[in-house]
């Protein structure tokens, strides 16, 4: 017979009742447990208990040192990232050049990664003109400095009004590894002498 | 400077927490729990299911999903803890593990109630009931080493899969569309018969990794079923970033507090056993402290590990001192949990500068070393029922803490976070208009 409901009743009944007075009924649990005695045999697993060793040391993954997307020709170093006074991203210096966000998670690691690049200098493209053609499935590589590697595949690749940035699609917490590419897109404005949106690339980690 | 949140803070914000969540759970037994949500409502939130019916307030996607990936990935884990029960040939603690599941079935077709009206709840329930019976029955034929057995709880369990499918898809209006529902639930019966498999066959290694998938995998089943008994925009909340990271810690603090507790009785099932359940304890940690340090940083990632450590370390100190009937050992263990929490408790409340800090954080280690140390005292006392029960209170706090987590991620990381988008383009390649 399986575990039906009526014969059940009895030990749902107790569970009720303990739970019904757990909190005050501590003191009166902890005296029936002294009184109850231990087990009677040792334990088969007690020795390989006693061993036990928790997991202490941390895995601290390397920083990002390059950057390759095969299907879009781009291969770069990685400079460093952060945030600018005004509280915005700082983004890379050289037009060939892409940067990782530093104070975000390193690619691998739980979270999401995010490296920008310059979609065109002041005379031409830049390391992340193509980053549009950016289709589902496309391979992105990331080689660390300890020469370790991860590969990233693309999900998706969408256009934001810098108005309307995604900020907790791209940087907020989560523990899935994921990386993400930002640049610029859309109209210029060439009275700021800004773009007026961001080409985004959700990429996910391959398994 | 690192725009990066202090480990100090949220772990103050998280054990605080922790307390309130504590004494939110007691005194509750048999009803869909309060303390998904409990973080971000004054510790009250959840779905009233424990009022009458028509009284109660209507729950939001967030707490929905909460409430139902807890139940959902405690339902894997007593399913699998009585499919065993019966290859172990334990008939006493079977008999609790068929209450706890039967509290659960419950309080989970309480909450289809809530969510999808009474009579789906009641559907709901008949389902999940035949399906709890068909993995029992599939145990039992394991146990008796009968194919025959276990190929018709097999085949019955599949059919299980797809009567859930169809159920929700017609339940949720078409939101749901029932062959990814009864995929969803294929996967998660195979798994929990391949991690009996493993475990008949003494391979611990598989089936304690098989038990934690099959747990995780309950909490994408939670979220798709709330997702699908909300309107799509409504739905889309639970797939907001906050909410995200909410579930994410909400299942790994959940599986330590599981974790812990299988290392505890496998102390009592032998070496071998002991060791699988054991790895997947550092598994769990590993994963913690890594999702941690990638929100705090490597270094303060590093301290919480070891700090974890110490932690995990104190709890299995103890557990082998009960096992060994050791009272000399059970009382240094508390001693050393006890000095652990006030100095943990000290350094953090020094940290942030925040002597008051110090009561709340000791008092929610505690009450977390409480509930597992009771837990192991009654199952070694073969008090399986009031195992469980303890099992259950501290599973409820561990979700409360991930939500206090989540809620001071949300206050100290976000106002970090860059302002707006990029300015990466010069402009030599724009046209004028």
């Amino acid at each position: 017979m399986g575990p039906g409901r009526r014969g059940l009743v009895a030990g749902v009944a107790a569970l009720a009742l303990l739970a019904g007075c757990s909190s005050g009924a501590r003191h009166a649990e902890r005296s029936t447990e002294a009184s109850r005695g231990t087990p009677d045999q040792a334990a088969p697993g007690l020795d390989a208990a006693r061993g036990f060793q928790p997991a202490r040391k941390y895995q601290a993954t390397s920083v990002p040192a390059r950057l390759e997307i095969p299907s879009i020709h781009v291969a770069s170093a990685l400079a460093r990232l952060g945030r600018a006074a005004d509280g915005t991203v700082e983004v890379p210096s050289r037009w060939e050049v892409a940067g990782w966000y530093a104070l975000g998670p390193r690619p691998g690691d739980p979270g999401s990664a995010v490296i920008l690049g310059q979609v065109d200098s002041t005379r031409g493209p830049a390391v992340f003109y193509r980053l549009r053609e950016l289709r589902p499935g496309d391979e992105i590589d990331i080689t660390r400095a300890d020469r370790s590697s991860v590969r990233f595949v693309v999900e998706r690749t969408a256009q934001y009004l810098k108005t309307r940035f995604p900020t907790d699609e791209v940087y907020y917490p989560t523990l899935t590894p994921a990386l993400r590419l930002v640049t610029c897109g859309g109209q210029f404005d060439f009275t700021t002498g800004h773009y007026r949106s961001n080409i985004i690339v959700f990429a996910t980690i391959r398994s | 400077m690192r725009i990066r949140i202090g480990l100090v803070t949220l772990v103050v914000f998280v054990l605080a927490g922790a307390v309130a969540c504590t004494h939110s759970t007691s005194g509750r037994s048999g009803s869909p729990p309060a303390s998904p949500a409990a973080g971000h409502d004054g510790m009250s939130m959840g779905v009233t299911t424990t009022t009458a019916p028509g009284t109660a307030t209507k729950a939001s996607p967030e707490q929905l999903g909460a409430q139902f990936e807890q139940l959902l990935g405690r339902h894997a884990l007593l399913a699998a803890r009585l499919m065993r029960s019966a290859v172990m040939a334990a008939p006493d603690f079977r008999q609790a593990a068929v209450a706890s599941l039967q509290e659960n079935t419950d309080a989970l077709s309480q909450l289809v109630g809530s969510a999808y009206g009474s009579a789906q709840g009641e559907r709901y329930r008949q389902l999940w009931q035949r399906r709890t019976d068909d993995l029992f029955a599939y145990a039992n034929g394991v146990a008796g080493n009968d194919a025959s057995a276990k190929q018709t709880a097999r085949a019955a369990l599949m059919t299980d899969a797809d009567a859930y499918g169809s159920w929700l898809a017609e339940a949720s209006n078409g939101q749901a569309r029932a062959g990814d529902a009864a995929t969803f639930a294929r996967t998660n019966v195979q798994e929990l018969m391949q991690q009996l498999d493993a475990y008949a066959a003494h391979d611990y290694d598989k089936a304690y990794q098989l038990e934690r998938s099959a747990y995780e995998q309950m909490f994408t089943g939670g979220a798709t079923l709330a997702k699908a008994s909300v309107p799509p925009k409504a739905a889309a909340a639970l797939d907001a970033p906050p909410n995200k990271l909410r579930s994410a810690f909400a299942m790994l603090l959940g599986e330590h507090m599981e974790l812990i507790i299988d290392a505890q009785r496998a102390t009592f099932a032998g070496s071998p056993e002991f060791h699988a359940a054991a790895a997947q304890i550092n598994a769990n940690s590993t994963a913690l402290a890594q999702g941690l340090g990638s929100i705090v940083g490597p270094k303060k990632g590093a301290e919480f590990q070891s700090a974890w450590a110490d932690h995990v370390a104190g709890l299995m100190a103890y557990t082998t001192a009960v096992a060994g009937d050791d009272q000399a050992g059970k009382a240094a263990a508390e001693d050393k949990l006890h000095s652990f929490a006030v100095t943990l408790a000290t350094y953090f409340s020094g940290v942030v500068h925040t002597p008051a800090a110090f009561v709340p954080l000791t008092g929610a280690i505690t009450a977390h070393d409480t509930h597992l140390i009771d837990q192991v005292n009654a199952y070694a006392a073969r008090d399986y029922a009031k195992a469980q029960q303890m099992e259950l209170h501290g599973y409820e706090q561990m979700l409360g803490v991930a939500n206090t987590l989540v809620d001071a991620i949300q206050r100290t990381v976000k106002p970090g976070m860059p302002v707006g988008g990029s300015q990466t383009g010069g402009g030599g390649t724009a046209q004028r208009p």
